[in-house]
This record gives C-alpha cells, sequence and structure tokens, in this order.
C-alpha cells in the first residue's frame, strides 16, 4: 500500500466527490475505484471505512471522506479529503442561491440531471455489489444471508437506517463467525 | 438571522440525521414554521439547487443558510455539513483499535452487509426517480 501526497488526495477526493448528482453513494463509489486502483487503499480498508461511515451522523459521504483521509494520509489527511469533498459544490450551492438561479427551466439542465440519475443508480449498485461478494466468496455465506434477511425486514418496516445497522452488528455478532 | 443561531440550527439538523436529506424534516420546522425567516418555496428552491449541482445532497444546508443569513449564513450552512463529519475520526479509530477482537470483526461484516442492502433499497429508490425523470425530459419534449 502507498500513500498519496496531500495534493493528490486533495485534487482525487474533490474530483470523485463533485462529479456525480444524485447523491454520495456513487461518489463513494468513485472513491473507492480511484483509490483502489492507485494502491491507496485496498477492499477491507474500505468496507472497514464504508462501515464508518453509515454510522457517522450527517451526510455519509463526508464521513467516507473524512475516515478516507484519516486512514491513508492521517489528520492532515482527513482535513485535506473534508475540504476537497465540501467546498468546491458549497461554492457552487451558494453562488446558484445568491443569483436565484431557476437552474431547472432549461431544458438541456434537466437532460443532463437526468442522465446523470441514471448513472448514479449504476454506481450505486456497483458499490452494493462490491460491498457482498467478499462475503460471497468465502465460507458462511448462509450467516451472511441472515443477516441480509434481517436487514431486509427492517427496513420494510421503516426501521431507521441506524437503527437497523447497529441490530444488524448485535445480530452479527451473534451469528458471524469472521475469518 | 443571526450567524450562530444558523450555525447551532443548521448543526441540530445534520447532527440528528444519517442521510442527505434526512435533516430536512428538522430545517424546516426550525427556518419555516419557528423562526419564519424564509418560506417553504424558498426551502423547496435551496433543495432543487442541492440535488441539482455535483457533490453531497446533504450541501442544501449551505443554499439555506444563505437564504437565512446572507454570505455568513452560507459559510455557517458549510461548517454545520462537515462537523458531524469529523465524529468519523473516533469512530474509526475505536473500531480499528478493537478490531483484533473476533464480536468487533463480526459487528463490523454485519454492519457492512447491512450496508449493502440499504444500498440496494437506495439503488432501487433512485432507479424509480431517475426512470421518472427520464419520462418527464422527454415527453415535454
Amino acid at each position: 500500500m502507498t500513500s498519496p501526497s496531500f495534493g493528490e488526495l486533495l485534487w482525487a477526493v474533490a474530483r470523485d466527490v463533485n462529479r456525480t448528482v444524485g447523491g454520495g453513494y456513487a461518489a463513494m463509489e468513485l472513491l473507492r475505484r480511484t483509490f483502489v486502483k492507485r494502491g491507496w487503499l485496498d477492499a477491507p480498508g474500505n468496507a472497514l471505512i464504508n462501515a464508518v461511515s453509515r454510522l457517522t451522523p450527517g451526510t455519509n459521504v463526508l464521513a467516507y471522506c473524512v475516515a478516507l483521509g484519516w486512514r491513508v494520509r492521517g489528520a492532515g489527511g482527513a482535513l485535506a479529503a473534508l475540504i476537497g469533498g465540501s467546498v468546491p459544490g458549497s461554492l457552487v450551492i451558494a453562488m446558484l442561491t445568491a443569483t436565484v438561479a431557476q437552474i431547472d427551466q432549461y431544458r438541456s439542465v434537466r437532460v443532463a440531471l437526468a442522465i446523470g440519475s441514471a448513472i448514479a443508480v449504476v454506481l450505486v449498485f456497483s458499490a452494493a455489489w462490491h460491498l457482498l461478494r467478499p462475503y460471497w466468496s468465502r465460507p458462511g455465506r448462509a450467516r451472511a444471508a441472515v443477516i441480509m434477511a434481517i436487514t431486509g425486514l427492517l427496513l420494510s418496516l421503516d426501521v431507521t437506517p441506524v437503527r437497523t445497522l447497529l441490530v444488524a452488528a448485535v445480530a452479527g455478532t451473534l451469528i458471524l463467525k469472521p475469518e | 438571522m443571526n450567524t450562530l443561531l444558523v450555525y447551532a440550527l443548521l448543526l441540530k439538523a445534520t447532527v440528528t440525521s444519517f442521510a442527505g436529506l434526512g435533516s430536512l424534516p428538522q430545517i424546516q420546522r426550525d427556518f419555516v414554521e419557528t423562526y419564519q425567516v424564509m418560506s417553504a418555496e424558498q426551502l423547496s428552491q435551496a433543495v432543487l439547487i442541492g440535488r441539482s449541482t455535483p457533490g453531497p445532497v446533504g450541501a442544501y444546508v449551505v443554499a439555506v443558510g444563505y437564504l437565512a443569513g446572507g454570505w455568513p449564513g452560507a459559510v455557517a450552512g458549510w461548517l454545520a455539513l462537515i462537523t458531524p463529519a469529523l465524529a468519523a475520526i473516533p469512530l474509526l479509530l475505536m473500531v480499528q483499535r478493537w478490531m483484533h477482537l473476533q464480536h468487533m470483526r463480526a459487528a463490523v461484516d454485519a454492519i457492512v452487509l447491512a450496508s449493502a442492502v440499504l444500498l440496494v433499497a437506495t439503488a432501487v429508490r433512485l432507479t424509480i426517480d431517475a426512470a421518472q425523470q427520464l419520462v418527464r425530459v422527454f415527453t415535454q419534449a
């Protein structure tokens, strides 16, 4: 595993977080691809950061950025990733609000947003698959399926995501046998 | 509206939510109903701008901050957006410290599995949204 420089980290996070619309999960998948491809992060590291970001209050993708930055470059990395992940988008939003732009009145903008949303869907499915795949290729698949079934049940009962994750964690300590 | 109050109210909303637009009900209650510093229409516009621009959906709180307190309000909104994310550091340290325990590894595995299921559910909702968006765009041509 290698570590990025602060500049590389800032640029990678700013680019990946700010080139998706429709939610942070697509951005998290882009970050995973970039960081794994460059040897800055491995699959278990990504799974850990993903789990932590889901349990952190607020915007998941920013928690993911902070945990990612911390893991690869410590406190400075967390700060760089947080700035890269939040400043560009926030600036655009503040400027648009200041000009009270009616951005959705242009058809080309609506088309671009619709296509962006469709791409985000693919990325979110891909993120889910990359989290599930390691558990599907090792013993204990049935136990993993039980955890997934419990999650699905809680989801159908409209239980909040955080409570769902906490119940899954407790169930995991009782059912799962990690490698 | 006082910038510190904007920050405090937005932080209350972001720190008690666990998803991009999860803070919306609290913001509506505080900014539209209690303090009446913006209309419901303005709040909808802030959400629209947040959803239409690249980056986290939760960044719409920057627009809310701007509408409530101008540029200082926008900065307060940005600070309220990033503050909860810092909690990821102690959480990560805690999990890493106890990762040698079998129960902790099992709990993390379970959270990862549950996260994947939640992601699939999100993706299904996004699929429906994206399909509706595409239909609207191409039928209004």
